[in-house]
């Protein structure tokens, strides 16, 4: 069956089988940016936002989600113009073998995006789903802190 | 990697009719899918058709007086964000509905996908359960109103191919007179449930007039513990009650073995939670 997705503001259409999963969908036709290991829902490396809300893509069904936006961590900005979540988790060491990283921030974006002054117990919650096997989480929340504080100043660093 | 190998049509119904029209047709090669959490992480090889529920407007949280009506569409994230439950019971509901799994499963995990997989650590359950909530059952022309132990009567599978879940209906409590609490027994923040416990009474002055017993993750599905409620009706609440209450209840819950633990430790827990509910209680 073909589907069609707007996906970084950019309207896609692929042929899918209909029982795949997004995530297998999305890395297929080239974005890799997207990174699989569970296909449980429980580690979030997976995640992008669909019409703004985070989701582990293993477990989204492609065709249930025909016809909606999709965000990945492309979708918010890109090597030469980092978002400043990109900025703030390189910046404060919340990066290390980067598997997590793209799942990480966008948990943080769609977070940051309805609360813009997250307090820590809401930077924890929102990153709950997205585990980190080396960095631990400390980095990860400071982090977003700093992204905080950089949109709230409104530069980029 | 392909999860529903077997899957070979997808349908998108706009109403509750179409979409059981095409379950009644289908039967068990058909499958409604709510979140779809459950169906893609435990796929079933012999289902070849997906009918998506998410055309039938049947997310949303309405107030609708006496009463809280949810859609079998909304998500858990869905329902802590809804205005009717902000303060419902004290924002208790909410509160526990947050800590539920995590973030990315919260979005994702339906009322009506809780209720229709019944998985047997499922907090959902136990909470309406707790709730006393009612359950729609609808096949587009006719709505059935069901306690969630007559949802669960034998061959409530089966009755799910036949009819699907179209809201969940929960009573405004009046917090004069009620109180609510539900414990989850989870080793790390994002754990399944080793054990899950929701109590509602009914107060009258000090007096326990009724109260609603509710043990899951057993780790059996979720069962109402009638001889607790026994138990508490007409006692004064107190400390030497809440004492006594987590007792009786170590000693006559029904609980069982698995990998994750045992009978013994399950049994334990719930009596803790049940001395803690009751102490909860005099705190208001
Ligand atoms: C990694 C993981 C962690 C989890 N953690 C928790 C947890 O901590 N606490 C908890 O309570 N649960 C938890 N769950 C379980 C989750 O609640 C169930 O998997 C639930 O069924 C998912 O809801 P869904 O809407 O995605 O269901 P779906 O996968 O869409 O459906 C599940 C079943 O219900 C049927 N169904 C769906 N909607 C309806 C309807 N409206 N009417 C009739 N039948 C319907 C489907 O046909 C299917 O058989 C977890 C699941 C996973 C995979
Ligand atoms: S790969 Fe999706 S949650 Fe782990
Ligand atoms: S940086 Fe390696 S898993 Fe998080």
């Amino acid at each position: 069956m073909k589907v069609k997705y707007i996906i970084n503001g950019k309207e896609e259409e692929y042929e899918i089988h209909p029982g795949e999963v997004l995530l297998d969908v999305l890395r297929r036709n080239g974005h890799t940016e997207i990174k699989g290991n569970c296909y449980l829902g429980t580690c979030g490396a997976c995640t992008v936002l669909i019409d703004g809300v985070p989701h582990t893509s293993c477990t989204i069904l492609a065709a249930k989600v025909n016809g909606k936006e999709i965000t990945t961590i492309k979708g918010i900005g890109e090597l030469d113009s980092p978002h400043p979540l990109q900025q703030a988790f390189v910046k404060t060491g919340a990066v290390q073998c980067g598997f997590c990283t793209p799942g990480a921030i966008l948990s943080a974006y769609a977070l940051l995006k309805k609360n813009p002054d997250p307090t820590e117990e809401d930077i924890k919650k929102a990153l709950d789903g997205n585990l980190c096997r080396c960095t631990g989480y400390v980095q990860q929340i400071e982090a977003v802190k700093f992204a905080v504080k950089l949109l709230k100043e409104g530069k980029n660093e | 990697m392909l999860k529903l190998k077997g899957v070979e049509e997808v349908y998108y119904p706009t109403s509750v009719k179409e979409a059981v029209d095409l379950l009644r047709k289908n039967k068990d090669v058909a499958e409604v899918v709510g979140g779809g959490l459950d169906i893609s992480v435990l796929p079933n090889p012999r289902i070849k058709y997906l009918i998506f529920l998410d055309k039938l407007n049947l997310n949303y949280v309405k107030d609708a007086g006496e009463k809280i009506k949810i859609g079998a569409m909304s998500s858990i994230t869905d329902m802590i964000n809804a205005e009717p439950l902000k303060d419902y019971l004290h924002g208790r509901v909410k509160e526990i509905l947050s800590e539920i799994a995590t973030e990315l499963l919260r979005n994702q995990i339906t009322v009506g996908g809780s209720l229709g997989k019944r998985e047997p650590y499922s907090d959902i359950v136990t909470l309406l359960y707790g709730l006393n909530a009612k359950v729609v059952l609808s096949d587009g022309e006719w709505d059935e109103e069901l306690g969630i132990n007559d949802l669960y009567r034998e061959n409530f599978r089966k009755g799910l191919k036949e009819r699907i879940i179209k809201e969940v209906i929960l009573e405004k409590y009046d917090t004069g007179k009620f109180f609510f609490s539900m414990k989850r027994h989870i080793r790390n923040a994002t754990d399944i449930a080793l054990l899950n416990e929701a109590i509602l009474i009914e107060k009258d002055g000090n007096k326990i007039k009724n109260a609603i017993v509710a043990v899951g993750a057993r780790p059996k599905p979720a069962y109402l513990f009638r001889e607790a409620t026994e138990f508490l009706k007409g006692k004064e609440l107190s400390k030497e009650l809440a004492e006594e209450f987590g007792k009786f209840v170590e000693s006559n819950v029904e609980t069982g073995t698995d990998i994750r633990t045992t009978a013994e430790y399950r049994a334990h827990i719930a009596g803790v939670f049940a001395k803690r509910i009751i102490l909860e209680s005099l705190e208001g």
